[in-house]
């Protein structure tokens, strides 16, 4: 009888050692996060999808968490493991001086991350590039003469603005905004980030120039100008993923990297923009549309 | 301890109880918003209440639809009214209307039912006293229906009240002004103390309503 249960004991120790030391990293859950606009959505749903297609398992309750500093913070304290950044946006973030060239930005961006939340790996940056964009409809550049940034300030108490929340200790907002173009509007409405509020209040003519991203889909469709940013205050935006290095040290890191960055290569700005509209004007599920374009692509069987 | 203390900060920060974003004026605009739902929600629901509740007509049926008001969520029902509302007025039909309209579908259901309910509980011995005393109908509502249905009156507007106040922080969403700013721009800037604050001073100004109708209540009573 003894003998019989140090046999159990034994072979249940055997079964769980092995379970443990599962492969493909079958074992670990990857978290997925990403801020809470439909375009960080549809990416970080594609991220997921392609890891899904080459076994990994995946959690995507961090999609749509909320802004960046949100986001960020999630990163860093682990809750989750995976997000799609914007290199120029990602950068500023973490106190850096972004460039207009990716290459830079990406360097800097990773010698920030390797000093948080026990280390962060920026991946290969996608061609695709989402930059903070400040729109007006046709009807507001014809009556004021305004196609760049510069333009502005000689109106900006005669028009409405539209500024993101996050505006005030943004950078690449408020900052900009004022050091470069000397704009500190008094009438302002604050509305999300380049969300559905801040369109519906450039189109109901609530206000005049809305802070959206550039691959709006909204802005097409409207046929609304984007100002020019003559001052280059907006740096290199382009998408990459950035991942905890505790996650990488327990799965199949190679098999990991080329997943996702076999999914950057192919991602050039029409098609994110291409993906947004399908999403926030086209209303189609974000898990159909991240399918459809990866199959499309090839990524996927 | 560093969100109480951020909350602590940011509350006793004099910069914020001055300005268009201070505190005063946050507040001024969400008892504003809060007051004015109100007081459309009370214009509808308790003319409404006192005939369904004297006549007992259709009270079923109007207390069940008032019922199902309350599962209407008010961020979508923001959502749908906006459109409407900003074509009539850019402006306000933007960032108050659709927040307003939500409210008052939020607090009809609580003062209509309340209203029908205090009237239709009136002692019918009363009544018919009243009646046979040679009181028209409408003097039978006015001085004895009502003055014995005004704590149930009151009950049913105290009860909307605090969930309007409540509930008024969504229209931040859309730009409106009021306590909720505080929620959203906090959540967005990182910010907890502001965050928090925000969700502090909601809190107090929901308490104070409810503190302030039950001594209404009790004085009514005597």
């Amino acid at each position: 009888m003894r003998s019989f249960r140090k046999l159990a004991l034994g072979a249940s120790v055997l079964v769980l050692a092995l379970s443990a030391c599962s492969t493909g990293g079958s074992g670990t859950t990857i978290k997925i996060g990403s801020d809470d606009f439909d375009e960080a959505k549809v990416v970080a749903e594609i991220y997921a999808q392609a890891l899904e297609a080459k076994g990994f398992t995946v959690d995507r309750a961090g999609i749509g968490l909320g802004a960046r500093a949100v986001t960020a913070a999630a990163l860093e304290s682990a809750k989750i493991d995976l997000k799609p950044e914007y290199l120029g946006g990602g950068l500023q973030h973490y106190g850096g001086t972004p460039d207009r060239q990716p290459d830079t930005n990406r360097d800097l961006l990773q010698g920030k991350l390797n000093a948080v939340g026990g280390g962060i790996t920026v991946l290969n940056y996608a061609p695709a590039q989402d930059s903070n964009a400040f729109v007006i409809r046709k009807d507001t550049a014809d009556q004021y003469h305004l196609a760049k940034m510069s333009d502005m300030a000689p109106v900006q108490n005669q028009i409405k603005w539209g500024l993101a929340t996050d505006c005030p200790t943004n950078a690449l907002c408020a900052k900009a905004l004022k050091d470069e173009y000397g704009l500190e509007p008094t009438n302002v409405t604050y509305l999300g980030a380049c969300s559905g509020p801040m369109a519906d209040a450039l189109l109901k003519k609530t206000v005049d120039v809305a802070e959206l991203c550039s691959t709006g889909p909204e802005i097409k469709t409207n046929g609304w100008v984007i100002l020019e940013d003559d001052k280059q205050t907006q740096p290199a935006e382009n998408i990459v993923p950035i991942v905890r290095n505790d996650l990488l040290a327990k799965i199949d890191q190679a098999k990991f990297k080329d997943a996702l960055n076999a999914v950057s290569a192919k991602i050039d700005t029409a098609t994110l923009a291409q993906l947004y509209y399908d999403v926030a004007v086209g209303h189609k599920d974000l898990k159909d549309v991240a399918s459809a374009w990866l199959k499309s692509a090839g990524l996927v069987s | 301890m560093n969100i109480l203390t951020d909350t602590l900060a940011w509350l006793t920060d004099p910069s914020h109880w001055t300005g268009p974003a201070g505190i005063p004026t946050r507040l001024g605009e969400h008892l504003a918003l809060s007051g004015v739902s109100m007081a459309v929600a009370i214009a509808l629901a308790i003319p409404i209440g006192i005939y369904i509740g004297h006549t007992g007509r259709y009270a079923r049926l109007v207390v069940n639809s008032a019922n199902l008001w309350r599962a209407l969520p008010s961020l979508a029902l923001i959502g749908i009214v906006l459109p409407f509302t900003s074509a009539m007025d850019p402006q306000l039909g933007f960032k108050v209307y659709p927040t307003l309209v939500a409210m008052v579908v939020l607090a009809v259901p609580p003062v209509l039912v309340n209203t029908q309910a205090g009237i239709a509980g009136v002692d019918r011995d009363l009544v018919e006293a009243a009646r046979a005393m040679g009181m028209r109908e409408r003097q039978v509502v006015r001085q004895v229906e009502l003055p014995l249905a005004l704590p149930a009156l009151d009950s049913g507007i105290r009860s909307g009240a605090v969930q309007v106040v409540a509930t008024a922080t969504l229209g931040a969403i859309f730009g409106s002004g009021g306590l909720g700013r505080y929620l959203v721009e906090g959540v967005a800037q990182q910010d907890d103390g502001m965050t928090f604050g925000g969700v502090v001073l909601v809190a107090a100004l929901a308490l104070s309503v409810e503190a302030g109708f039950v001594l209404l209540q009790r004085g009514m009573k005597k």
